[in-house]
């Protein structure tokens, strides 16, 4: 009996200790869209067009500088799952890196996030194709 | 295990508890492939390795830590259920181990909707989902508590009195009323919980020895090294949970012959049916000593009141001359033995070998009916 008790006392600790445990979500990569207002002169924010995917919307927004792009925020990524979250954390920045480089939309997926790609880049190009 | 009485009455108590064990092998099995697996993929598609994904897992994926937890704990049931571990210890540390899984399973939930891509995305996938836990739920709470507790609030089943049979076997009248209401067949038997400061915590299986009447039924027990000597001392009056009946193990009324075979204490339900039964009736009985023959008295009354026929095969198979269950020595002992429903209760050796030597004497599997007493 007194076995018994032990093991009820020990698994409602367990019960409470495993309740209170918080999860630390990962980052977002998302930003709310800058207004070009608030950019230095010259530059100009061009919003991307919603690319939806299987796994939720893409959605992109480009700062230019004449026909340079200087930088690319992310207005909108899947993030239903924390599995999506984690994706998009390692795809997102690697994919922005590749638009800074290429200057163009045509750059290679990320392997492992083949519909984020796919979604960035559509998105991308319509902001290039709304920017022209 | 909700124990839905209408599928253990059509399937038998003995082989929902095997298609248990296996349906716990498979659960086990692939919840381990499946923490395993997305631990993997995950790894993969997240450029990082498994180790450091696990890490990832269980902290900031919402719920995975519970749902962790929930597999250990199953896996420690299927440990504590495997057959080394299981014989090593008593049917209650087993039983109450094995109620963790109801934890596990509530561990287990809430990542489902939390991190499965298609419970997030889909609100009907999480109503059918849940309502598929909540059926089961429900089948539980109604057939292991609602029901036991109406009956036992409708029929006050109480202990009547202890009667030693035999050196090592007694029986125990429990007395209630309106019994007939619970349609009990001889054959069945009931999971009884005596309420008395020791022994309330402890379910015990046994089958009805007797025809059970509106207000009285019995069962016998053998006390196996000590383990059930509590139970002869029961108090007359004690109150008594009984939870059944369950069963598939009662006759069929097909008309046909029948023979009744019964090994040690397997005479209980045997004895119970041989009462009820109408038609051409045999018993054999099977025993090692004759102070092992439970019910001689009662089982040669009956015999000699409906002109049935009653062989006890007592001794070793040295003092016997040969196998006593042989297929030809039953073919001797049961004349159109082919032709009979055979009703088979005993020690898990002797229903082996029986049933094989009655199929050697050509009696269709099918008409040999025997329900495993091992839990």
């Amino acid at each position: 009996m007194r076995r018994a008790i032990l093991a009820i006392i020990a698994t409602a600790a367990g019960i409470v200790a495993l309740l209170s445990f918080k999860t630390h979500s990962a980052e977002r990569t998302v930003v709310p869209p800058t207004p070009t207002a608030s950019l230095p002169p010259g530059e100009r924010a061009i919003a991307g067009n919603v690319a939806n995917t299987v796994y939720g919307p893409v959605q992109i927004q480009l700062v230019v500088d004449a026909s340079k792009i200087v930088k690319v925020n992310i207005l909108e990524q899947p993030s239903s799952t924390q599995e999506d979250m984690q994706i998009g954390q390692y795809a997102l920045p690697r994919l922005i890196a590749e638009t800074l480089t290429a200057q163009s939309a045509r750059i290679d997926a990320v392997s492992g996030a083949t519909y984020t790609s796919n979604g960035y880049i559509q998105s991308l190009q319509s902001a290039l194709d709304n920017g022209a | 295990m909700a124990r839905v009485r209408p599928i253990e009455r059509a399937v038998g108590a003995d082989r929902l508890a095997r298609w248990h064990a296996t349906g716990g092998r498979y659960v086990i099995g692939l919840v381990s492939a499946h923490a395993l697996a997305i631990t993997w993929g995950y790894a993969v598609t997240a450029h990082t390795n498994p180790v450091s994904e696990t890490a990832t897992l269980l902290t900031t994926y919402p719920d995975v830590l519970m749902a962790t937890v929930a597999w250990f704990l199953l896996l420690g049931v299927g440990l504590v259920s495997a057959r080394a571990v299981r014989r090593k210890m008593s049917y209650e540390t087993w039983y109450y181990l094995h109620l963790y899984t109801y934890l596990a399973i509530a561990f287990a939930f809430s990542h489902q909707f939390a991190d499965g891509a298609a419970f997030t995305s889909s609100l009907a996938a999480r109503f059918w989902w849940s309502a598929l836990y909540l059926v089961v739920a429900a089948l539980v709470i109604w057939y292991r508590i609602a029901v036991p507790a109406r009956d036992f609030a409708r029929h006050q089943f109480r202990v009547a009195g202890v009667r030693q049979e035999t050196p090592r076997t007694f029986s125990i009248y429990i007395k209630g009323r309106h019994l007939s209401e619970l349609a009990a067949a001889p054959g069945q038997f009931f999971r009884w919980r005596f309420l008395t400061r020791d022994l309330w915590w402890q379910s015990h299986p046994y089958s009805l020895s007797a025809v059970p009447s509106d207000e009285l039924m019995r069962i016998t027990v053998q006390d196996v090294r000590g383990r059930s000597s509590a139970l002869a001392s029961l108090k007359p009056g004690t109150r008594v949970i009984a939870e059944g009946p369950f069963g598939a193990f009662f006759p069929d009324r097909s008309g046909r012959s029948v023979l009744l075979l019964a090994g040690g204490v397997g005479i209980t339900p045997l004895r119970a049916m041989f009462a009820a039964l109408g038609g051409k009736v045999t018993l054999i009985y099977r025993a090692s000593t004759w102070q092992d023959i439970v019910f001689q008295a009662e089982l040669d009354a009956i015999a000699e009141a409906r002109g049935a026929t009653v062989h006890y095969l007592v001794g070793s198979r040295q003092d016997l001359g040969g196998d006593p269950l042989s297929a030809t020595a039953l073919r001797r002992l049961a004349p159109g033995l082919q032709r009979m429903d055979v009703y088979l209760c005993g020690p898990p050796g002797m229903t082996g070998t029986a049933v094989a030597a009655l199929t050697e004497a050509g009696v269709p599997r099918r008409r040999i009916h025997f329900e495993s007493f091992e839990f």
